[in-house]
């Protein structure tokens, strides 16, 4: 079998921390300039350094999007560009544009190019000619069956990468330029507007609709998407937060874990899905993996987005001798709560609040300012960048 | 130069969305492109290989194609025989390798109308293929950038709907089914808050929502043009008539990006500096 990659999400600095510690390989990420996210935080170049550094230091890699499509005015700064990332030491870039890849050949840099996701590659043929261009992966399109991976890693031989979680376009990606219609922000440059989750209406009919998907999730799937060649599992959210990205990765950390032993049940597929569902802020599906999706995978009328406040507090450190872990609030919780820990290097367990104190020690009730400082004893040894939240699921008994 | 010795000089490629239309070809100027049965979207008629009867014609495939389609057009380009295709459109790339892995002695126009913003790309896209659909994304001053540095000559808007959005989803179905709605495969749907339209047509390989006016880019004029597409979906043959010989249907038509620069980043100011 070929190794088998978790792809996560990196926004900045402290999100690719929390991937890559949190059990992804690799993250993806975008500098200043050329990504689908203009707007947001991305990363300055001594940034992104600081983040290659970090995970070359774990034995993990770093991808960068270059990924709009060119107007004459951006191709100006490509190649300097392109060779201050090669001095960085990045392991990939993400290129949908031609023109980029065919710079990358004439530069003679040295990291590999991935093939975007938004050149909606859906079959062998495409993938091939891509592969002309000296690519060594291709991400392939949302709407990819499972078939259609299959026989397009059988034909070409190059590493696949699929998104497995997060957000979808309701077109295909690259393919859509209602944003620079209804707001004259530039979808393939970085400034979607998200008309698809507008309402529009049709004359004499109804009430306004939208014509919004609902989220992927391919947790169910992850087994026969490893056999069909899958070597990259890539999780979407750049925009997200860190409990956001923290409880994805670990969940499929966990269950690509489970499966290269051999020891994913069935229960423990339903219990991680609860955990992903709890997280996620709208309705997930399989979308198009194994068959053309239809009414039940988008949202037509007003759709409720659930504002997620599972997250309770967030470990800064732990001192072993007193069994004291300090803790940054981010939701209320109060004495009696019962709670779970989890993080990369324990096993989630629960833990009932029966004392609290603040940063000096004295006795509190509640917590309930969030980034307060407060410290709680726990029995069971924590370690910074792990994570307390509401505990809403038993997880399954260990095997 | 007029428009009308634009037609002695230039040609015009016209997306066959009436049969009416077929009469035009008494003009040699004029080729059609037709979009082809089971390998086109978001034309309400497509046609086989051998309902092509028209000289000098052109295969419009615009989907993206999956393994099977992609198998399946290669066996049937393949056994093609019919003398009056002589060239494809086409957005998915599988198609270039296909032809190129065939031998096949088409001509090959790469029309993935939102990946055709640069010169830099359309040059090395015009190392694979004979010419290449310039996009309507961009302003007039980009365009004219691209048609002074562009290695071949190209291939521009003139007149026609412009896809604004490409979906696999069977959006107007589903719509349907939901609210228990009469089967319909077009409709115009109406975005309240910037006030745009958008046409939907849908068949089984997706939906494809079209901005609703027609782009006039009729005023663009330079000698690196092969060839003036036009996309008249919903147009008479009248009306056609009257857009190929430059007269002004202003109610059904705007100029689209050309004088609308798009911008991305929220914050002015920011970019990549050295």
């Amino acid at each position: 079998m070929e190794k088998v990659e978790l792809l996560a999400p990196a926004g900045d600095l402290e999100r690719l921390k929390f991937s890559l510690l949190y059990g992804a390989d690799a993250v993806y990420c975008a500098g200043k300039v050329y990504g689908l996210r203009a707007n947001a935080n991305n990363f300055s170049l001594e940034e992104m350094e600081e983040g290659v550094t970090f995970a070359h230091r774990l034995g993990k890699k770093v991808y960068v999007t270059v990924n709009i499509l060119f107007h004459d005015e951006e191709t100006k700064g490509l190649d300097d560009y392109l060779k201050a990332l090669d001095r960085i030491g990045i392991d990939a870039i993400i290129a949908s544009d031609i023109l980029v890849m065919k710079r990358v050949l004439e530069l003679g840099v040295k990291f590999e190019v991935h093939v975007s996701t938004q050149a909606s590659i859906l079959n062998k043929e495409a993938a091939l000619f891509y592969k002309t261009l000296g690519v060594t992966r291709i991400v392939l399109a949302r709407e990819a069956s499972l078939e259609d991976i299959k026989e397009i890693k059988k034909a070409t031989g190059l590493e696949i990468e699929c998104f497995v979680h997060g957000a979808m376009c309701t077109s295909f990606s690259g393919r859509c330029v209602l944003s620079n219609y209804c707001t004259n922000r530039d979808s393939n440059r970085g400034g979607c507007a998200q008309i698809c989750r507008w309402m529009f209406s049709i004359d004499d009919v109804l009430e306004p609709f939208s014509m919004t998907p609902k989220d992927l999730n391919l947790i169910q799937y992850i087994s026969r998407m490893i056999d069909a060649g899958v070597n990259s599992f890539k999780v979407e959210g750049r925009m997200r937060g860190i409990y956001y990205i923290a409880t994805v990765i670990l969940v499929y950390r966990r269950v690509f874990d489970l499966i290269l032993t051999n020891n994913l049940r069935d229960c423990d597929v339903q219990y991680y899905l609860g955990v992903l569902n709890r997280v996620a802020n709208r309705e997930s599906t399989a979308q198009f993996i194994e068959h053309l999706p239809g009414k039940e995978e988008q949202y037509f009328l007003g759709r409720e987005e659930v504002s997620n406040q599972d997250f309770l507090g967030l470990v800064l450190s732990y001192d072993e001798e007193s069994r004291m872990a300090t803790i940054e609030e981010r939701n209320y919780f109060q004495l009696g709560d019962v709670v779970q820990f989890f993080g990369p290097s324990i096993e989630t367990f629960s833990y009932q609040v029966q004392e609290i104190f603040d940063e000096n020690g004295e006795p509190l009730e509640v917590a309930n300012h969030p980034k307060m400082i407060i410290k709680l004893k726990v029995n069971t040894k924590l370690h910074p960048y792990d994570m307390m939240r509401i505990k809403v699921f038993d997880k399954p008994n260990l095997l | 130069m007029l428009v009308e010795e634009k037609m002695k000089t230039n040609n015009f490629l016209v997306v066959v969305t009436d049969l009416e239309f077929l009469d035009l070809n008494v003009n040699s100027s004029i080729h059609f492109l037709f979009p082809v049965l089971g390998y086109s979207v978001g034309f309400p008629k497509t046609f086989s290989f051998a309902e092509i009867k028209v000289p000098h014609s052109y295969l419009y495939i615009n989907r993206i194609l999956e393994n099977e389609s992609i198998e399946t057009l290669k066996k049937k380009l393949m056994s093609c025989s019919n003398e009056n295709i002589v060239g494809i459109c086409f957005s998915d790339l599988g198609v270039y390798q296909i032809v190129k892995e065939l031998g096949l002695n088409f001509q090959l126009f790469y029309m993935q109308n939102h990946s055709t913003t640069n010169v830099h790309s359309i040059n090395y896209y015009l190392e694979y293929v004979d010419s290449v659909l310039v996009s309507t994304d961009i302003t007039r001053e980009e365009i004219d950038a691209i048609l002074h540095h562009a290695s071949k000559p190209l291939i521009v808007p003139f007149f026609a709907l412009v896809d604004a959005m490409y979906s696999r989803r069977k959006l107007l179905s589903n719509f349907q089914e939901e609210f228990e709605l009469e089967k319909k495969c077009e409709e115009v749907l109406h975005e309240s808050i910037s006030q745009n339209e958008f046409r939907a047509i849908e068949n089984e390989y997706g939906t494809i929502l079209y901005a609703n006016k027609y782009i006039d880019y009729r005023n663009i004029i330079h000698p690196n043009i092969l060839y003036y597409y036009i996309n008249p979906l919903g147009l008479d043959k009248k009306t056609l008539l009257k857009v190929i010989q430059g007269e002004e249907i202003l109610e059904i038509c705007d100029s689209g990006f050309l004088d609308r620069k798009t911008y991305y980043r929220l914050k002015e100011g920011e970019g990549w500096k050295k």
